[in-house]
């Protein structure tokens, strides 16, 4: 579905990873701070360009040339959740929905699933600049969800938050990834996120290169570097 | 003893604002009765409506043409946009007499472009055409330098995030972009606006008729002194203040909240 090999040169170093992701499969991409992993996750949805290699979805070719963000079937949640500040936490939801077509009435029933699912009914007519940065998070993952992407990048989308939140909305991506059957490529520090989105594959990144692959209790148990050993001390 | 600095500081402030808004107090001067008489009136009412009509139409030129440009430097690299911020700084930088005589000169008879107009029966100076040309010419500057701050101010993840949502840039532009940045552009309207309708150095010299307020203003201070100039001058600053000042609070609001 997902079959990714490029090279992108930053300033410090060159960040190149070649990734196949099946449908509905799930990878995790670790490492230290600054070691390329969101700007992997940027080229693949477009906000930053590749320099080389190609990326190709179910299909369609991503890079090169490259395609424009809108034309991109990829679902992007970030640390920020960046709602519309001037939109309620419906028009945010709705934002990517197509409001007229024949498959109309079935958009509406997905989006009124997803905001009982997410819990979202009493928050529905709230401005968004005016909600907590927790549900800000379930807005945004609702918003990102009700294109029913088939492909999720998630870039570390649940840092700073609490782990009741954070298992709350981890149970939901997983209740959603089996209903939709999108993949997900995750970035993340914490452990037990990957453990629970991921636990199959996880590639580390160091200095843009990829050093490890395997099942997250794999690289737990037999680290490559002695970075990545110093980091899974540190979790 | 930090109470009473700061009381102190607020007593200087509150006398630095009294300063700045002083010459206000010139509205209640005892000038004698200000004088209305038909002699006055009639012409100071046409200005009004030449003033508030003209303008208006220069404004709609200013935003139709002002935005796109603002939202294309918008977007450039630094050293493009450092070209075209400078080529915007030079009207608003220009003496307004000098772009008033320049522009006469170039859309004159003298000018390529004034001799073209001319063969097409587009009267360039003493017309409407003039007074909206001088206008647009005075208040583009302002209006797209303001504009660019305000498109600068919206951050780009979300035009981005919109993007990635389905929408083509045109879309993310007036569903997010827009939307975000009005209050900025509403500001950057109301400078040009208010420099545009109190401009009397150009507009005295490109169209002199039909006059705006300010040219009449300096008639009626020639012609009949003080007395006849105060109705003309309230009703100027009550069709040119309220607007651009509620938009300067508002937007002071939002950025200090």
């Amino acid at each position: 579905m997902l079959e990714a090999e490029f090279t992108k040169y930053r300033r410090d170093f060159e960040v190149r990873v070649s990734l196949q992701l099946g449908a509905a499969q799930s990878v995790g991409l670790f490492g230290a701070s600054g070691a390329g992993k969101s700007t992997v996750l940027a080229c693949i949805a477009g906000i930053e360009q590749p320099d080389d290699g190609h990326i190709d979805l179910g299909g369609l070719r991503l890079f090169p040339p490259s395609l424009s963000l809108y034309q991109r079937p990829v679902g992007y949640l970030t640390q920020e959740p960046s709602l519309f500040p001037h939109l309620s936490v419906g028009e945010n939801v709705t934002f990517g929905v197509p409001k007229r077509g024949a498959s109309h009435p079935e958009r509406l029933s997905w989006i009124a699933t997803l905001k009982d699912r997410l819990k979202l009914a009493p928050l529905w007519d709230a401005s968004a600049a005016r909600i907590s940065g927790g549900q800000a998070r379930r807005v945004a993952l609702a918003r990102m969800l009700a294109r029913k992407p088939p492909l999720v990048l998630l870039d570390e989308p649940f840092a700073g938050l609490d782990r009741q939140l954070v298992r709350e909305l981890i149970d939901d991506l997983i209740f959603w990834s089996k209903t939709i059957g999108f993949s997900m490529i995750v970035v993340d520090h914490q452990s037990d996120v990957l453990m629970r989105l991921c636990p199959e594959s996880v590639i580390v990144l160091e200095q843009g290169q990829v050093v490890q692959r395997g099942a997250w209790s794999d690289i737990c148990s037999a680290p490559a570097t002695p970075l990545l050993r110093l980091l899974l001390a540190q979790l | 003893m930090i109470v009473s600095r700061r009381w102190v500081a607020r007593l200087g402030a509150a006398a630095f604002a009294l300063a700045l808004l002083y010459p206000l107090s010139a509205l209640f001067a005892h000038i004698g009765a200000w004088q209305w008489d038909a002699q006055v009136r009639g012409p100071a009412l046409s200005s009004v409506r030449v003033s508030m009509l003209l303008t208006t139409v220069a404004m709609l030129i200013v935003v139709a043409i002002g935005t796109p440009v603002a939202a294309y430097i918008a977007h450039c690299k630094a050293e493009e946009r450092l070209l075209w911020q400078a080529v915007l700084l030079i009207p608003i930088l220009l003496p307004p007499l000098a772009l008033g005589i320049l522009f006469t000169l170039a859309f004159g008879p003298y000018g390529g472009v004034g001799r073209l107009l001319n063969h097409w029966g587009v009267a360039m100076t003493n017309s409407a055409t003039a007074f909206v040309a001088t206008q647009v010419y005075v208040g583009m500057g302002y209006f797209v330098l303001g504009a660019v701050a305000a498109l600068d101010a919206v951050p780009p993840m979300l035009q981005k995030h919109a993007a990635l949502l389905g929408l083509t840039p045109l879309k993310v532009f007036f569903r997010v972009t827009l939307p975000l940045a009005r209050l900025g552009l509403a500001v950057a309207l109301s400078i040009a606006w208010v420099r545009a309708v109190g401009e009397f150095g150009a507009v005295v010299v490109t169209a002199y008729y039909p006059s705006g307020m300010p040219v009449q203003l300096w008639v009626d201070l020639q012609s009949f002194g003080l007395p006849a100039v105060m109705p003309l001058l309230v009703i100027f600053l009550a069709v040119t203040l309220p607007l651009p000042w509620l938009a300067h609070v508002l937007a002071q609001r939002r950025s200090n909240a």
